[in-house]
């Protein structure tokens, strides 16, 4: 690894002092010491302008949407309907009735495994890969004992790579109908090769879903130009609120689609006999939805939008190598994973200290991190471990947080060796 | 550091565990897992009559988990099945009530070295490290009552 002197600089046309003002919870103090906050993968803290859209809604401009006659709910349906055509823009989505609110990555993943997977038939796969959070992973079982389908796993390298060659394999006989395939890993931080993936998917018949809860918060993504059926991501990883997340898919595959979930809002007519449904994409929203979250959500693009990912992605790939490299010199310190494009999320084990402890003591010195399986059992069994921490960066994580972090851990290593 | 809750006895017993070799022919065993971190222990404990003779245990686990689990060998040696159950509630009143607490412990055996412990009930996502070997206690005693 290389010093910290070489790491490039980043600060062209991105000021960290004035993206951290932003963020209100960064000046608390956490046992005496300043927070430094490596646990965005996990869940980002939130600009004064999501908190803000947020709380002026509630204040000023608020009321239930769709169905009201009434000023507040025109306001509040504009402002709702406003925030699916800005993540329309940026998903690149063909069009904004592709955009299905949902709760998170995880309900949106479930929205396909029940009403997609509801159209597939014993004899088909669902393939996903060795290195999905539970999310990707728990659906598709569920899945597959309820439609009798099969569930392949794709392999990954030792680096922490999909195993391409043995995913074409996996698809080979024609039988997989989805490949369901995370666009960054939540543990290793693989950028996985996502319109190689599709091209191979669709060369074999089969459609592909990404799960880019991670992704979308480091780099810009267009569902087109990734080939993409499906995508799906979680609006509290991307500084916006939670409770908010988003499914794009195809327009023509969500009006194949039955509904999910039934209620209000996502019909058309309605008799004791039966019932007809709305045009996508309130097909798939029954019931008042998470209209602040939206909203919050629509803030939360915007302002990531401002700042721009070619600013975002420089700056985390910098942090990302500086990282590397400060862990490199913590003595008995294992980085885990190589894989050949990485992200901002950093797992490692120490020799003598469990991630648990690890954790606590970085907690003591104001330093959060996460510890345990990350929500990738399978992943943790694959690399041969049961718990790793991680430090995950964040739009307004420094380069002298991840000093503080590097300079901690040799302490710990030292005060149990 | 925190010296605060990683007491030298208990890093000490972490990465040293006195209690930790395997035990031939166990008259009962029991594990304890911990879904949340996939940390376990395994306890095999050879009995004299009613007492416990000896307890040995592997545990895959964190300083607090592995501590406990070595000072808990350790402070059973030689207890009975219901002083063996007196020092479990006592322990767990340690963990979840923060001390001792006469009107209910009087009468109670001493926690001993365990009460390095104490300082786990300031850190409550880390209370059920310390209670994963007396889970696996628990499992293991069932067996004897059975």
């Amino acid at each position: 690894m290389t010093a910290m002197t070489t790491t490039p600089p980043h600060t062209g046309g991105f000021d960290l002092a004035a993206i951290r003002a932003q963020f209100p919870i960064l000046s608390e103090t956490v046992h005496g010491r300043p927070l430094v906050f490596l646990d965005s993968a996990a869940s980002a803290q939130k600009p004064e302008a999501v908190i803000s859209a947020m709380a002026e809604t509630m204040r000023h401009q608020y009321a239930n949407i769709h169905r009201g006659l009434h000023w507040m709910s025109e306001r509040t349906t504009e402002a709702y309907e406003n925030a699916r055509d800005l993540i329309a823009g940026f998903l690149n989505a063909p069009s904004r009735n592709e955009i299905i609110f949902t709760r998170n990555s995880t309900e949106a993943i479930n929205l396909v495994a029940h009403s997609f997977g509801s159209m597939l038939k014993p004899g088909q796969a669902v393939l996903i890969s060795e290195m999905e959070h539970h999310a990707n992973l728990i659906p598709w079982q569920m899945l597959r004992d309820r439609a009798g389908i099969e569930l392949r796993v794709a392999p990954i390298t030792d680096a922490g790579d999909i195993d391409l060659p043995a995913l074409e394999a996996l698809l080979a006989d024609g039988k997989v109908a989805l490949v369901a395939i995370t666009h960054m890993s939540n543990v290793l931080g693989t950028i996985t090769p996502a319109r190689q993936i599709a091209d191979m998917a669709h060369a074999a018949g089969a459609l592909v879903l990404f799960d880019g809860s991670q992704a979308v918060v480091h780099h810009r993504t267009d569902v087109q130009a990734l080939g993409a059926d499906f995508y799906t991501f979680t609006g509290h990883k991307l500084y916006g609120p939670t409770g908010i997340g988003v499914l794009w898919a195809r327009q023509a595959l969500l009006e194949d689609m039955p509904p999910f979930l039934g209620g209000g809002d996502m019909i058309s007519t309605v008799t004791f006999e039966k019932a007809t449904w709305a045009h996508v994409p309130h097909k798939f929203e029954a019931g008042t939805p998470a209209i602040v979250e939206a909203i919050g959500l629509g803030a939360a693009v915007s302002w990531v939008d401002a700042i721009g990912f070619e600013a975002i992605a420089a700056h985390e790939q910098a942090l990302t190598t500086h990282a590397l490299a400060r862990l490199a010199e913590v003595p008995g310190l294992v980085v885990t994973g190589n894989p050949a494009c990485r992200g901002g999320v950093v797992s490692f084990t120490m020799a003598d200290v469990h991630p648990h402890d690890i954790a606590t003591l970085l907690d003591r010195n104001g330093i959060a991190v996460r510890a345990g399986h990350h929500c990738a059992e399978p992943l943790m069994r694959r690399l041969g471990l049961s718990a790793t921490a991680r430090a995950s960066f964040g739009i307004y994580t420094s380069k002298d947080e991840i000093d503080t972090l590097a300079d901690t851990l040799v302490r710990i290593r030292d005060f149990f060796v | 550091m925190d010296e605060a809750l990683y007491d030298r006895l208990i890093v000490t017993r972490a990465r040293k565990p006195l209690h930790a070799a395997p035990l031939a022919n166990p008259d009962v065993s029991g594990e304890g897992k911990n879904p949340l971190c996939g940390d376990r222990t395994r306890l095999d404990i050879r009995l004299d009559g009613p007492h416990i003779a000896q307890i040995s245990h592997h545990t895959r686990g964190c300083a607090i988990c592995a501590a406990t689990a070595d000072l808990m060998a350790e402070r059973l040696a030689g207890c009975s099945i219901e002083q063996a159950d007196a020092l479990s509630h006592r322990f767990s009143a340690l963990l979840r009530d923060g001390a001792d607490r006469p009107r209910t412990q009087a009468g109670l055996p001493e926690l001993g070295a365990l009460q390095a412990l104490a300082p786990v009930r300031a850190h409550k996502a880390r209370i059920r490290c310390a209670e994963l070997p007396w889970i696996a206690l628990k499992e293991a005693l069932s067996h004897v009552r059975n």
